[in-house]
């Protein structure tokens, strides 16, 4: 079975590994265990094979090797890859191949990373369980009835079941932290900015942060120093220097004060998963962390607002697939531009996308910009405002993830508002930018992973480390029923 | 706010989308619901709070506008559905 991100890339720069054989072994685990869970909607066997090649002959000439020399890394498709189908999980990108990288492709394989394969994905990153993949879901490998999250969730099965000890996401609402969640995985939401968004097919540009998924604590912490800086493509992508993530999975924690939000255990908490959560922030207390109360008063508007500013950006961005330049064109004969358009969107967008565009471009049109699209800029404002207040008297805030474990695939998929609420812990530090991550806590008695959310402020992801790290110590790593060979 | 099939038709045409009668009615119904959640917004008085249109940190800056090479024309042609004459095809869209 695959170790972790740092044992992968110390075996392979000391030579007790070659790189080509890590390669076989996640191709190995993804030959064995995909065809049930459909982490993947594309596997990169030869590439891969010969990106760790490159990597092994680097050595021989006793070159220096990258932080991630040889460890494998799933890439969510939304992710642009010259010369790999990237489809962000939408029959209107079928077969798109990109003619360039995403600036965090290019740090990773400057790291010496090797990549697998493109993760499947909610539709344009639009979902919460998988389910709006144009392929078919992934499955959660603790359980194949139950969705796995999304809209990352291919990268999350992918690290789940150890097809590869690292993945990246992407989270525009939750996307790689709920995932982790619900598969017992760590996944991180970067501050907005920390990491570029260069080569991300977009979905709301004011929200969506790339991050990693890894097996262990050290492991996202060590991706996410690669991925993690300025870069010149991106204007957003913050010029402030990257802190040593790794030492901060060393550091401790004595003396942290840790926030509990009220709004965070609220009706539509399930309680086994209270009881997890509950059960790991009196662990922090008991590595010394001094845990208090904070108020979160506008939690309960996160994901009217939410719905309200994510959509009127998708419908935005999505305006670009039209048929002209890349992906799909539908066309009869007789069509003009217009009918061509819109042929091609009824025919490539799947039913939440198209939900999401009538939506955004409702809130923005003539006559109720104000009513809806301003107002819901406004409330954001007082989210913000609420974790600012609470980060003056605590360095972090902890919550559940999800306030469920994994659900079973179908059951949401009639109720779209359903499916939006399931959301409501993860959307506020998107909302405000912040730095958050999953971590796994104690399972429930039937088995299903559950995780602990750990906010901090903007640039603050050394703390969510520290913490998580610490954490860990105390969790030893589950796996999930696979039947892997130890 | 009345959520009926003509506005989400009218709301469709704005996004380029032609749906079906039965997707029309199916969004009419489902967007209904949300909108209707969505105007709990309301119930809050934000009269003085500015509105929140990014979460920068005051820090972003635009790179310098040096030349560099971009995309070559083939490639960016590559994944186009429909080519002519060196271009993107495009059905006729102005009258001669």
């Amino acid at each position: 079975m695959l170790s972790t991100v740092i044992a992968i890339a110390e075996q392979v720069r000391t030579g007790q590994r070659k790189a080509v054989e890590v390669a076989e072994e996640s191709l190995r685990a993804i030959d064995t265990l995909d065809h049930e869970l459909h982490a993947f909607l594309a596997v990169a066997a030869e590439p891969m094979i010969q990106q760790a090649r490159l990597v092994d002959q680097a050595r021989e000439r006793g070159e220096p090797l990258g932080l991630l020399a040889g460890v494998p890394v799933a890439i969510k498709d939304a992710i642009c890859t010259r010369g790999l189908v990237s489809t962000a999980g939408s029959k209107i990108l079928s077969g798109y191949v990109p003619p360039y990288d995403a600036t965090v492709i290019t740090k990773l394989r400057a790291a010496g990373a090797v990549f697998p394969g493109k993760t499947n994905m909610d539709e344009f990153a639009m979902g919460s369980s998988n389910e709006n993949s144009a392929y078919g879901p992934a499955r959660n490998p603790w359980d194949c009835a139950r969705v796995p999250g999304g809209s990352s969730g291919g990268s999350a099965v992918a690290v789940a079941a150890r097809m590869a000890p690292a993945a990246l996401g992407s989270d525009t609402g939750g996307s790689i932290r709920q995932p982790a969640s619900l598969t017992g995985t760590v996944g991180v939401k970067p501050t907005y900015g920390r990491v570029s968004r260069f080569g991300l097919i977009a979905f709301a540009s004011s929200l969506d942060q790339i991050g990693p998924f890894a097996t262990d604590v050290r492991g996202a912490a060590r991706v996410l120093s690669v991925i993690a800086g300025k870069d010149p493509r991106d204007a957003t992508s913050l010029d402030v220097p990257v802190d040593d993530y790794e030492a901060a999975c060393g550091k401790s924690i004595r003396g942290l004060r840790i926030g509990v939000p009220e709004e965070y255990f609220a009706q539509g908490l399930d309680p086994e998963v209270e009881a997890s959560v509950r059960a790991a922030i009196a662990s922090l207390e008991d590595d010394g962390c001094v845990v208090k109360p904070v108020k979160l008063p506008h939690t309960r508007y996160a994901v009217a607002t939410y719905y309200v500013l994510a959509t009127a950006e998708a419908s935005s961005n999505l305006a670009r697939f039209d048929g002209v330049r890349y992906g799909l064109r539908v066309r009869e004969a007789h069509d003009d531009l217009r009918a061509m358009y819109g042929k091609t969107r009824d025919a490539g967008f799947g039913a939440e996308v198209k939900r999401r565009i009538l939506l955004g471009t409702f809130v923005l049109s003539a006559g109720y910009y104000d009513a809806y699209y301003l107002k819901a800029q406004r409330v954001r404002t007082l989210l913000r405002r609420d974790f600012e207040a609470a980060f003056g008297d605590v360095d972090a805030i902890c919550s559940p993830t999800s306030p469920t474990p994994a659900w079973k695939l179908g059951e949401k998929m009639a109720d779209p508002l359903a499916m939006y609420l399931s959301d409501v812990y993860t959307l506020p530090a998107s909302l405000a930018g912040i730095a958050a991550m999953s971590v796994p806590c104690a399972p429930t008695r039937g088995g299903l992973p559950v995780g602990l959310q750990i906010m901090a402020p903007a640039l603050r992801e050394s703390t969510c480390f520290s913490l998580a790290a610490a954490w860990e110590a105390r969790l030893p790593t589950q796996l999930p029923p696979l039947g892997f060979e130890r | 706010m009345v959520f009926d099939r003509a506005r989400v038709r009218h709301i469709a045409k704005l996004a380029s989308l032609s749906l079906s009668d039965a997707e029309a009615d199916r969004f009419t119904s489902e967007l209904a619901a949300i909108v209707g959640y969505v105007e709990e917004l309301n119930t809050l008085d934000t009269t003085d709070v500015p509105p929140t249109a990014d979460v920068q940190l005051g820090l972003a800056q635009w790179r310098s506008d040096t030349l560099e090479a971009g995309l070559s024309r083939d490639e960016v042609l590559a994944q186009a559905p429909e080519v002519e004459h060196d271009g993107f095809a495009v059905p006729t869209f102005v009258e001669t």
